[in-house]
């Protein structure tokens, strides 16, 4: 297997329908804009309906082959921490595969709030919530909120319409994980989404000088 | 001296991180067809355990752990060759090498061994494909482990993982998936030593029910798991 020096392994998990597929699907195309080779491997946790709807969403944008699905046997958690080996054999098989990738996201399979990443499977892991999980969210913590590298809160333009006191949320957000990084997003007119490409080219530039 | 008991032990326990939980055996096909309830769920494994796993797997590993420690490793790759060629559906060959070449170096760090760094040097040169049943068999054998152990070892394994799947599809609660464990001990002895005895030419099973089933869940829609 050859890989890309450059190579940054992402996590991306959350709850359920918290918006991981559509925060994927903005940030691929801000990657390539910036000269990046991203390959993206989805958990479904019953179809594979989130590798489809990137494959789709992505068409002329990203190679289909470079969206790879993994299928957890009822085990999300335990897919992406306690024994990742076959999300660690799809990413060696699509790097085989494409040995130019340089930015390879997993998607984890929506779950609860305990949803933490191997090291051994990513360099690094973002946690996504949305706003219409409700503004309490962030206080209660669990593994995903206080530990994950950068806290996303996504569907900031629909907070007014789900009781969401955002200001609030963000608030609490940065109390709980004693001020790391928190970051609010609109996937779908890109809102935040360069931050977040920033945060990661930060983070590969940390990983590289090591 | 407990210690190749200990690495039984820990290469069968259902938390050695081989992925196995993501695979049903062909449990989740059959469920999908209706073509099983709670009631059958024993027989099931017992006709794979005599009919498809114990002549395939389990036999391949028997050989590559006798050849492996014969230093015979042009028989290893044939029998790595010929348990690959046995298995019909995609998502069995698939399962079955994903497994072996993620649980290659794991063992070769865990269990460290000269039989395999050689037979990493032969899947790395891929001269041989390293199928699941051939690392785990070149692992006991480098680890000291007797040949029956081993078979036996696997087989539970196999088991274990399977009364796993039976419990998440709900054909199973906890307490019969571990009578469903126990119940397996008849077969799984009748396939060890059946599986001692066959040769290479010998390699395969014949199970055609639960291939069509295979083949027909490795193009469902919605699944559970890979196998």
């Amino acid at each position: 297997m050859t890989t890309n020096d450059e190579l940054l392994r992402v996590g991306i998990g959350g709850p359920v329908g918290s918006g991981k597929t559509a925060l994927i699907e903005a940030l691929v195309p801000t990657l390539i804009a910036r000269g990046r080779t991203p390959a993206v491997i989805t958990n479904d946790i019953y179809t594979l309906e989130d590798a489809e709807h990137v494959r789709r969403e992505l068409d002329g944008i990203l190679d289909p082959a470079r969206v790879v699905g993994v299928e957890t046997g009822a085990c999300p958690h335990t897919a992406v921490r306690d024994d990742p080996t076959m999300n660690l054999a799809a990413g060696a098989e699509l790097l085989d595969a494409f040995p130019d990738v340089d930015t390879l996201l997993y998607e984890s399979g929506g779950d609860n709030l305990t949803l933490t990443f191997s090291p051994a499977l990513v360099d690094l892991f973002v946690f996504v919530l949305d706003t219409a999980e409700g503004d309490k969210m962030p206080r209660k913590r669990g593994p995903g909120i206080t530990e994950c590298d950068l806290l996303v809160i996504n569907k900031i333009d629909i907070a007014q319409y789900v009781r969401c006191d955002l200001e609030r949320m963000q608030h609490d957000a940065f109390a709980v994980r004693d001020g790391r990084p928190v970051q609010l997003t609109n996937s779908l007119d890109g809102t935040g989404i360069d931050a977040l490409a920033d945060f990661l080219e930060a983070r590969r530039g940390a990983l590289s000088a090591l | 001296m407990l210690d190749a008991s200990l690495v039984t032990w820990q290469l069968a326990d259902s938390a050695f991180p081989s992925g196995s939980y993501t695979l049903s055996h062909g449990l989740e096909g059959y469920a999908q067809a209706r073509a099983i309830d709670a009631g059958a769920v024993a027989a099931l494994l017992d006709d794979l355990l005599l009919h498809a796993i114990g002549p395939a797997d389990a036999t391949a590993l028997a050989l590559a752990h006798r050849a492996a420690l014969e230093d015979d490793w042009a028989t290893v790759c044939e029998v790595d060759a010929r348990l690959h060629a046995s298995k019909l559906t995609r998502e069995t060959r698939q399962a079955s090498l994903r497994i072996g070449r993620q649980l290659l170096p794991l063992c070769g760090e865990v269990f460290p061994s000269p039989q395999l760094e050689r037979l990493a040097q032969l899947t790395a040169a891929r001269t041989t494909p390293g199928m699941q049943a051939i690392v785990i068999g070149v692992s006991y054998a480098g680890a000291g482990v007797p040949q029956r152990e081993a078979v036996g070892a696997d087989l539970f394994a196999f088991c274990s993982s399977f009364a796993g799947a039976a419990l998440r599809l709900r054909l199973a609660d906890h307490r019969t998936a571990q009578l469903l464990l126990r119940g397996a001990a008849p077969a799984i002895e009748q396939a060890t030593s059946a599986a001692l005895l066959r040769g290479p030419q010998e390699i395969g099973g014949c199970a055609p029910a639960a291939d069509v089933m295979s083949a027909r869940h490795e193009r469902a829609d919605a699944k559970l798991f890979a196998s």
